[in-house]
């Protein structure tokens, strides 16, 4: 174990936010998690408790019958927000003042460093290049990624989950969430930050970066594995392979969202743009995962070649 | 809320009734310690050299005060002195001469002044008025102009109404009213009255203020140190000293260098050391004046040199640019030399740079560049190559030329019309010329190949003279470790398996010339032992081992060399070593034998006046790539000191017998080992003549970026130990060059094959130094050392020098000394005069001419050879160097750029003597007191026996006549400890006049004596100075 360089890359100022992220991602979610569970539980006494249930009450934690049934932004609310932005300040100054910007030598034309990261909040982007190419990994999926999480409140318009913490109402966009964020997007971060070292090879964690490592990694695409030399032979059989994953994953989309009561309920109010667009985003997302698996079990690179894309 | 009942106070809504004040408190308390921490770094942490301005203030200024006082005592001492003063009794008196009519002036200037300051407000004010409404003319419509024109004329008009004091003293005033122009002109006026009598006033004070200038010169000029006056404005400017960034700035460069802001104390005129100044190392003074003299970092700040990041000012770390990525570190002071390259890349000897020099001359000595290319060393094969390539060419263009007059004849003949058959007949006629041209430029290239192939050395010998010389067991005993066998050698120990040993043994062995060399006579070992040591042969080698050893480090030791040598190769290397046994065709690329010649029915004759290839006609290689240079001792010589020589031997010492160097099969092999291990860089090896360097160009080295540096499987540790750095890079290597091979699987022809060259903790640090300090600079080309004329002439003939180590022999500029110099024998006073001449000032002793001619024949004698030409009473031999044309020529010029003589020489004219003058001249030339016959030579045997200096006849060719002045004159000023007596003419009003006693002769006499003998000694006929010869 090379703790040293592991404490190197952990201190590193630039790497401070990805270090703090590890705690406090998990701390959140957990409190989250915990405020919404208890108050999907309120809801559930307060619908189960004849007397209650008729009454005006307030749906989140701590909750007395007799407590006011609402509270005023000022003071309560701003009060609390006004003490986050002392603390935030705090935080901040003694960060300026302890860390500075991490500067490095002036840019050589000559000379690539390596590795070469980018900026903490784009590592998962650079983490996708690993898996698509440029054009995909570059611009449309991020664009899909902003795309789909604005979307998210217009595929999943359930009434009844708006304005407090609530897991049962918001199943969807929490499942989306935590997936698509936590899974994806922020383990990619870690690796990007942790696992990458020179090379853009995989060390991990207390592995040492060495530059002149050599591993085995040569990859190949789909069509290589079927001999298929052509390039319209490589389009096509790309293409078919698309298509199949399209129809399944699509048929297993649909299973999921008819699972149960609950679902089909809220499939039943769904639009067919709404019901589409939910399909298109959780089919492409879970293009992400089945890469990175292909990938690193059969050193599969693209499926789909073609002149202007490869997937 | 009225609906809701009220709750008992234990239960109420954690929401509307949790108190956050403690929260509040304690984040607010944070909140303004923050910023008081901030605050703080704003104003101290982030600017430390603001406590480093105070404590170097607070420690100088209580080292200056204390100073005071001893300075003081020094200075009244002078005070007192009869020179001072008259200087301040003159200065007095004039003083108070010129008082008087100083005093005048300045009342009259009083009331001068008085009239204008009453003028002055009125003048202003119109003036400024005037000049806006002009400009504003000059910038309206032509239309505007001319109201505008008459509203300026009406300014003008005025009238202005002044008081003014009138100039007569009488303390009266006027009231006048002028217009602009009168105004104007009265101020002028006024200006001008005072511009004349401050004038006249300085002109009053002059004499004074030359005494008063005088006076403090001729005190500066006695006091060491500082006086008062200078440590009292030190003070006073300590005292006053502002806090603030002291920054140079020198725009054209883009330097910007604030190093000062805590380095305060650098460029103080006193010298400050650490332990004066509470042992801070930063408060010190630069420690090499005369360095920032040269380079005065008003010029040249301070990072272009030491590297660091000049701008940087919040910490020592990143003023000095030892924090993580930035490019250029600055040097520890032990590699300072490193800043000097950059610049000064084309000098192998430069003042103020010791380490660096030595790290130079070892580049070369230890043939380094045999390996990694580096400018400016070893250009030699590179240029050869390029004019070979080039005669090639044109050999092919010939040909295609001598073609294409068949072609166009033949054209001609077919041509169409008779017009176009004249102009391909003229074509033709002309390719002729073309050729002729093309001949006149190969013999350009011939002639600078012969050059070259002359200049051209290796390092180490020629190993196509091994049958010849060496004992064959000792070979691969040899290889096993160089350093076992003789601990100084150049040549570095090689990682060799046994198998390559054999192998690459055998391959020498077996590529070895077949020939022999004519059987000596044993010499005489005691004879050979006295001439090793007086002919000058240990400028360069060394004898003895450990602590025993004594001579030069430039060649080898030759402490076991009758272990290895053949005697009669021996004989022959010493007689000559520049002998060679078979020429080298460059161009053929191949050794010319006999047979060669005989097929062309020539006489096997090569050396360098023969040195035609009988083959082709281009030149060849005649003599050893050695810089040894030949002695021009006689065979009974040579085989006397080598049988000296054969005696220098380990009795015990035994090799086992190596009969596997004559299998061809390891040859094979061998050469392939030869190849990978670059032998070839510092050997002549048959074959790989023209091998290129194996090793990475060292050029930039500095420059290279850190990931480029191979590591290995060290990089980890090298990061925590800290040397994971360029310059820790090399030292390591040096050190050990195979570490990087530490763990690595490795075939044998893929590991590194750097030898370790063993060297010294010294030694290493300097190469480092040199290393680190090859940078691809990003300077400006303008601050480079790029100098023309004789600085240039100096710069090349450095290389010359160091070439071939002329200051083993020789001093040739002040504070060196020659080997010889410091050897026990000569520091017997009867063997000090037996030195090599000192070179300090040769350029000013010699005609250039004549410095040509001896240093291509030092013997001056073309049959006679076996002597020195100038000075034949020397032991110590100047060797004849084979210098090529181009060589001769910068060395001579060399030699008058030091003593800054005008180039190229035109000697000075003297006057015939009048028969008097010769009598007069005679007289002095063999006075009894001062009889010059009696040491200077002659060349008459049984009188040189006993000189002991050089013969009168050469002077006329020999010496600059303005030079021989000054040496009669006072020699031990020029050449301190020489044998020639100084005093023998005493300056007496203004000319010199003979010491001893003066014939009558010399009564009327009123000229300078020496310049006489001068013009005597530069007209000196053979008959002459035998006819006086006789008479002695």
């Amino acid at each position: 174990m090379d703790w040293q360089q592991l404490w190197e890359i952990a201190s590193t100022p630039d790497n401070i936010p990805i270090v703090a992220l590890l705690f406090l991602v998990p701390f959140y979610t957990w409190y989250a998690f915990r405020q919404a569970r208890a108050n999907d539980q309120l809801i559930g006494a307060l619908e189960g408790s004849p007397e209650l249930a008729k009454t005006h009450h307030r749906k989140t934690l701590p909750f007395k019958p007799e407590w006011p049934r609402e509270v005023h932004v000022w003071p309560y609310l701003l009060r609390i927000e006004f003490l986050a932005a002392i603390i935030v300040t705090v935080i901040l100054m003694i960060w300026s003042i302890t860390l500075n910007a991490p500067l490095e030598e002036p840019a050589n034309p000559n000379f690539t460093m390596n590795p070469a990261k980018a900026p903490w909040y784009f590592l998962g982007l650079q983490e996708m290049l690993v898996y698509f190419d440029p054009w995909m990994a570059g611009v449309v999926l991020p664009s899909l990624i902003l795309v789909g999480l604005a979307a998210i409140p217009y595929m999943d318009e359930n009434p009844l989950g708006a304005g407090y913490y609530t897991l049962k109402q918001r199943k969807w966009s929490i499942a989306a969430f935590c997936f698509g964020f936590l899974v994806l997007w922020l383990t990619m971060i870690f690796i990007g930050t942790f696992i990458r070292g020179p090379g853009w090879m995989w060390f991990w964690p207390g592995q040492t970066w060495d530059h002149s490592r050599v591993v085995f990694e040569v990859n190949r695409d789909l069509p290589d594995l079927f001999f298929i030399t052509s390039a319209w032979g490589k389009g096509i059989l790309g293409a078919i392979v698309m298509a199949v994953y399209y129809g399944l994953a699509g048929l297993l989309v649909h299973k999921i969202i008819t699972l149960n009561e609950f679902n089909r309920k809220i499939f039943k109010r769904m639009s067919l743009l709404q019901y589409l667009t939910l399909q298109f985003f959780l089919i492409m997302m879970m293009l992400l995962p089945l890469k990175i698996f292909i990938r690193h079990a059969f050193r599969i690179k693209y499926i789909w070649i073609t002149p202007w894309f490869n997937i | 809320m009225p609906e809701t009942p009220t709750p008992p106070p234990e239960e109420q809504d954690p929401v509307t009734s949790n108190s956050y004040s403690a929260i509040y408190l304690i984040s607010s308390i944070l909140l303004i310690l923050t910023l008081f921490w901030a605050l703080y770094d704003e104003v101290y942490g982030l600017r430390p050299w603001k406590s480093y301005q105070r404590k170097f203030v607070s420690l100088y200024l209580s080292n200056l005060k204390k100073l005071k006082p001893r300075e003081k005592g020094a200075e009244e001492e002078i005070r007192k002195t009869e020179g001072y003063q008259e200087l301040d009794r003159a200065y007095k008196a004039a003083e108070l001469e010129a008082t008087p009519k100083v005093k005048d002036i300045d009342r009259q200037v009083g009331l001068i002044d008085d009239r204008a300051t009453a003028l002055t407000d009125t003048f202003q004010t119109a003036r400024s008025e005037v000049s806006a409404k002009i400009y504003e003319i000059e910038h309206a419509s032509t239309r505007s102009r001319p109201s505008l024109e008459k509203e300026l004329e009406e300014i003008k008009r005025g009238p202005f109404k002044v008081e003014l004091p009138l100039l007569d003293g009488s303390e009266k005033k006027e009231r006048v009213s002028y217009t602009f122009e009168e105004l104007e002109k009265e101020f002028d006026r006024l200006k001008g009255l005072k511009a004349d009598l401050l004038a006249t006033r300085l002109e009053v004070l002059k004499q004074a203020n030359d005494f008063h200038k005088k006076r403090d010169q001729y005190l500066e000029e006695r006091m060491i140190g500082l006086t008062e006056q200078q440590v009292g404005s030190l003070i006073s400017k300590m005292e006053a000293f502002n806090v603030e960034i002291k920054q140079i700035n020198v725009p054209e460069y883009g330097i910007v260098d604030r190093c000062e802001s805590c380095h305060v104390g650098i460029r103080e005129p006193l010298v400050l050391e650490a332990r004066e100044l509470g042992g801070m190392r930063a408060f010190t003074s630069h420690p090499d004046r005369e360095l920032l003299k040269i380079h005065n970092p008003d010029r040249f700040g301070c990072t272009p040199c030491h590297n660091g990041n000049g701008r940087a000012t919040i910490s020592a770390e990143k003023a000095h640019g030892q924090n993580e990525h930035w490019l250029w570190p600055m040097y520890a002071s032990k590699n300072a030399d490193a800043g000097c390259v950059q610049c000064h890349l084309n000098d192998i000897v430069l003042d103020h740079a010791d380490t660096l020099n030595y790290a130079r001359q070892m580049y070369w000595e230890r043939g380094c560049m045999g390996c990694h290319r580096y400018e400016g060393y070893d250009k030699e094969p590179e240029q050869l190559l390029a004019v070979n390539q080039t005669l090639r060419s044109l050999e092919g263009q010939k040909k295609e030329n001598q073609k294409e007059i068949a072609a166009l004849e033949k054209d001609s003949e077919n041509a169409a019309t008779n017009e176009e058959a004249r102009q391909l007949l003229a074509k033709a006629q002309e390719i002729p010329m073309k050729i002729s041209l093309l001949d006149a430029q190969m013999e350009q290239l011939d002639m600078q190949s012969k050059s070259l192939l002359r200049e051209q050395k290796k390092i180490g010998p020629n190993l196509k003279d091994v049958r010849l010389k060496l004992k064959k067991e000792w070979i691969p005993v040899w290889l096993e470790q160089p350093t076992a066998f003789r601990p100084t050698t150049k040549m570095p120990n090689f990682r060799l398996s046994q198998e390559q040993r054999q192998a690459i043994a055998a391959f020498i062995w077996q590529s070895g010339t077949e020939a022999s060399v004519s059987k000596q006579p044993p010499g005489d070992a005691q004879n050979g032992k006295e001439l090793f040591e007086i002919r000058g042969c240990q400028a360069c080698h060394s004898l003895g081992e450990g602590n025993e050893r004594m001579g030069g480090t430039f060649a080898a030791n030759l402490s076991r060399v009758g272990e290895k040598a053949n005697y009669d190769y021996l004989v022959r290397w010493i007689h000559n070593p520049r002998e060679r046994t078979l020429p080298y065709c460059p161009f053929e690329k191949k050794e010319i034998t006999a047979a060669d010649y005989a097929k062309h029915g020539l006489p096997f004759v090569f050396d360098p006046d023969h040195a035609k290839c009988p083959n082709d006609g281009h030149e060849l290689q005649v003599q050893q790539t050695t810089v040894m240079p030949n002695l021009r001792l006689s065979w009974k010589e040579a085989q006397d000191i080598a049988s000296y020589l054969v005696t220098e031997r380990h009795t015990n010492a035994s090799y086992p017998p190596a009969a596997f160097m004559d299998d061809p099969g390891l040859k094979a092999k061998g050469v392939q080992y030869v190849k990978f291990y670059g032998c070839a860089s510092c050997h002549e090896i048959a074959g790989l003549e023209e091998e290129g360097r194996i090793g990475t160009e060292l050029t930039k080295e500095g420059s290279k970026p850190i990931d480029n540096f191979d590591f290995a499987l060290l990089a980890r540790k090298a990061k925590n130990e800290g040397w994971y750095t360029g310059k820790g890079f090399i030292e390591h290597k040096l050190q050990q060059p195979e570490i990087y091979d530490t763990g690595m699987v490795k075939s044998p022809l893929e590991k590194l094959r750097m030898p370790n060259p063993h060297l010294d903790d010294q030694q290493r640090s300097a190469i480092t130094t040199f290393l680190i300090g090859s940078v691809d600079s990003s300077w400006p080309n303008d601050l480079f050392y790029n100098p023309s004329g004789q600085a240039r002439d100096i710069q090349e003939g450095w290389w010359i020098v160091r070439k071939y180590n002329c200051m083993g022999c020789h001093q040739v500029r002040l504070s060196q000394r020659s080997v010889l110099m410091d050897l026990p024998r000569y520091q017997n006073p009867d063997w000090r005069e037996q030195l090599p001449p000192r070179l300090v000032g040769e350029g000013a002793r010699v005609n250039p001419r004549w410095l040509e001619q001896f240093l291509a024949n030092p013997a001056l004698n073309t049959t006679e050879t076996d002597r020195n030409g100038v000075r034949p009473y020397l032991k110590a031999r100047m060797p004849t160097f084979f210098f090529s044309p181009d060589e001769i020529r910068k060395l001579v010029r060399f030699f008058m750029a030091l003593s800054t003589q005008a180039e190229p020489y035109i000697p000075q004219r003297l006057e015939a003597l009048s028969s008097q003058e010769t009598q007069m001249a005679r007289e002095l030339f063999t006075s009894k007191a001062a009889p010059c016959l009696k040491c200077h030579a002659t060349g008459e045997t049984t009188h040189d026996k006993t000189a002991t200096a050089p013969n009168f006849l050469l002077a006329k060719d020999r010496l600059k006549p303005n030079w021989t002045g000054r040496w009669i004159a006072d020699p031990a000023v020029i050449s301190p400890g020489t044998s020639m007596p100084s005093n023998l003419f005493k300056l007496q009003g203004g000319r010199y006049v003979f010491s001893g006693p003066l014939p009558d002769l010399f009564k009327s006499y009123d000229k300078d004596q020496i310049a006489l003998l001068v013009r005597y000694m530069f007209e000196l006929s053979p008959e002459e100075q035998r006819r006086l010869l006789s008479r002695r």
